[in-house]
């Protein structure tokens, strides 16, 4: 008999893990010995790259110091999905939703073979600072135009995905979530291509990956990816940017197939209530469009990402806006974000007409149970007011207030509800934020 | 009399001064290389990682002068319309992402001068005062 998974962890519709568990070390073995073939094969025209002076290593780091202030006391407003803890109930000021520190070494081996590794360190799913791999390739650039990677990267599901954890590249504190969380899987172990072209003023860059990914969320589910394919464009003239992207992957989360085998035992009626919301194998393609407007004094940006999972997450559809003004050092900016369901959030279940008393009551608690998960997908709209101030070469302050409005029965994209806490309120959201690039 | 030389030799001081200081960011390559104007977004593109040639379809080195010289925040103002941590943060976005470096950066205006003269795929920038017959200066249109 399934106990019920909302003891133990709270399943959002758009959930959002960072950090793949396993890490495949004998594939990425045969990756570079791959890598390393094709790093023999014979030379055309060359990179543009100053190559006297390689093979060449380079030492980067980036990392966040924030703090986060909830007005919510019986719930924890995190970052993302695989976090375990933040502010409000945890912590009325947690350090752990934005800090972050990550060091990259790149090696330059020759004008078109690279290798670049990236090591986060932050918060992970048991609530601990830990560091975890988040970029681990070999790259060939068969033409400064066109180069393919083998390794682990990250998916280009969104507009600023490779990048949504350097705070000093981006306006926010944090990507709106309204949208970043709506993908299950950001990293991934595989191969992936880059093809640029110019026609004219327009710059076209038409990027695709296909490998697996694996990893778990800050209450202990784990999420299972494979055949992860992903093909993103990126057009750019002037100060314009069209982004476009679809992905696909078929997901597995094991630890709900205990709740759907119940509901199997119930004859077809139960199989067709399980093969609807059940998460076994079942195909997941997330669409996204995005564009900016950047001359230099201001900007602006938005996205809209829509996803279908056929699975008890549903189908969220997610969208944010953000414009922006320079003002010398100052960039303040303002954000509206919103995402909301189009799949169901409650289903009437097994009919318990007719089940003698011991099984009706066994279904009214499957029923409960299903709908529990249903109802808990991230449904809500945030307001957000900021400024980053560049005070300092390589350093930038980022202050933010958000007001979240959390759809009717949604428990927004709060984590930890205690006893007493209301679905569908408000709260406001204080962060400051602290980047660094060195 | 004495004075005189004095004030005329103070002022001459002031002029090359201000010219030195006042005097535009210019773009250079090598007297060898033979582009002799660009556009500007071919100059931005060629700075910011997105282009590596030359209009003529020669490949071209860029070369930075150091983030903290006078010339860094000049070139970028001047001709790309970023302040440098626009620059930065642009740079931040391909070196986290395995996707590119900044251009290879020189400490001023007279290292600039000879890494440029010596190589005919270079592209730089100095102030007028730094220029020699080994170099020319590009015309941004």
């Amino acid at each position: 008999m399934y106990k019920g998974p909302a003891a133990g962890w709270r399943f959002r519709i758009a959930p959002v893990w960072d950090q793949p568990t396993d890490q495949d070390m004998p594939l990425m073995r045969i990756f570079t010995i791959a890598a390393i073939l094709v790093g023999l094969m014979p030379a055309g025209p060359s990179a543009a790259h100053d190559s006297d002076t390689l093979p060449r290593l380079s030492f980067d780091a980036y990392g966040t110091l924030g703090v986060v202030y909830s007005s919510e006391e019986r719930a924890d407003f995190v970052g993302n999905l695989l976090q375990a803890e933040g502010a409000g109930h945890s912590r009325q000021l947690s350090h752990k939703v934005d800090s972050r520190l990550g060091l990259q070494v790149t090696a330059e081996l020759t004008p078109r073979l690279s290798s670049v590794l990236q090591v986060v360190t932050e918060q992970e799913s048991d609530g601990r600072f830990r560091p975890g791999v988040e970029w681990a390739n070999v790259k060939y650039d068969f033409t400064p135009d066109f180069s393919m990677r083998i390794g682990r990267m990250v998916q280009p599901t969104f507009m600023v995905s490779e990048y949504r954890k350097v705070g000093y590249a981006t306006p926010w504190v944090r990507p709106p979530e309204e949208v970043y969380r709506m993908t299950p899987v950001t990293t991934f172990d595989g191969i992936d291509f880059s093809y640029q072209r110019r026609f004219g003023k327009y710059i076209n860059t038409l990027r695709g990956v296909y490998g697996s990914s694996d990893a778990e969320s800050g209450g202990g589910t784990e999420f299972r990816a494979r055949d992860v394919m992903v093909l993103s464009n990126t057009v750019e003239w002037d100060a314009f940017l069209l982004f476009a992207s679809v992905g696909r992957y078929r997901l597995t989360i094991e630890d709900v197939n205990p709740l759907f085998d119940a509901f199997r035992q119930f004859g077809p009626e139960g199989g067709a209530i399980a093969d609807r919301y059940d998460a076994d194998d079942k195909q997941v393609t997330i669409v996204t469009a995005g564009a900016r407007y950047d001359p230099g004094g201001w900007f602006v940006m938005g996205e809209l990402g829509s996803l279908t999972t056929r699975t008890f997450l549903g189908d969220p559809r997610g969208a944010y806006v953000t414009g922006g003004y320079r003002i010398g050092a100052f960039t303040p900016y303002v954000s509206f974000a919103r995402i909301w369901a189009t799949g169901e959030t409650s289903d009437p279940g097994l009919s318990t007409d007719g089940l003698p008393p011991p099984l009706a009551e066994t279904a009214r608690q499957l029923n409960f149970t299903l709908n529990e998960l249903l109802a808990s997908g991230v449904r809500q709209k945030s307001l957000s007011l900021g400024t980053r101030w560049d005070f300092a070469r390589n350093m930038a302050l980022t202050f933010q207030y958000e007001y979240l409005d959390l759809s009717s029965d949604s428990p927004g994209a709060f984590v930890n509800i205690q006893p007493g806490f209301r679905p569908g309120g408000s709260a406001s959201i204080v962060s400051l934020t602290l980047d660094f690039v060195l | 009399m004495k004075r005189k030389f004095l004030a005329m030799g103070f002022g001459l001081a002031m002029a090359s001064w201000l010219a030195t200081t006042w005097a535009e960011v210019v773009v250079v390559v090598s007297a060898e290389n033979t582009n002799e104007s660009m556009s500007r977004s071919e100059l931005t593109d060629l700075f910011l990682g997105r282009r590596y040639q030359f209009p003529d379809g020669a490949p071209a080195v860029p070369i930075d002068q150091r983030e903290r010289s006078q010339a860094y925040p000049e070139f970028y103002a001047e001709y790309l319309g970023q302040t440098p941590a626009q620059v930065r943060a642009h740079w931040s976005r391909l070196i986290f992402t395995g996707r590119g470096r900044p251009p290879h950066s020189v400490p001023n205006g007279q290292a600039m001068a000879d890494a440029v003269a010596d190589n005919p795929r270079a592209i730089g920038y100095l102030h007028p005062d730094h220029l020699d017959d080994r170099l020319r200066v590009v015309q941004i249109e």
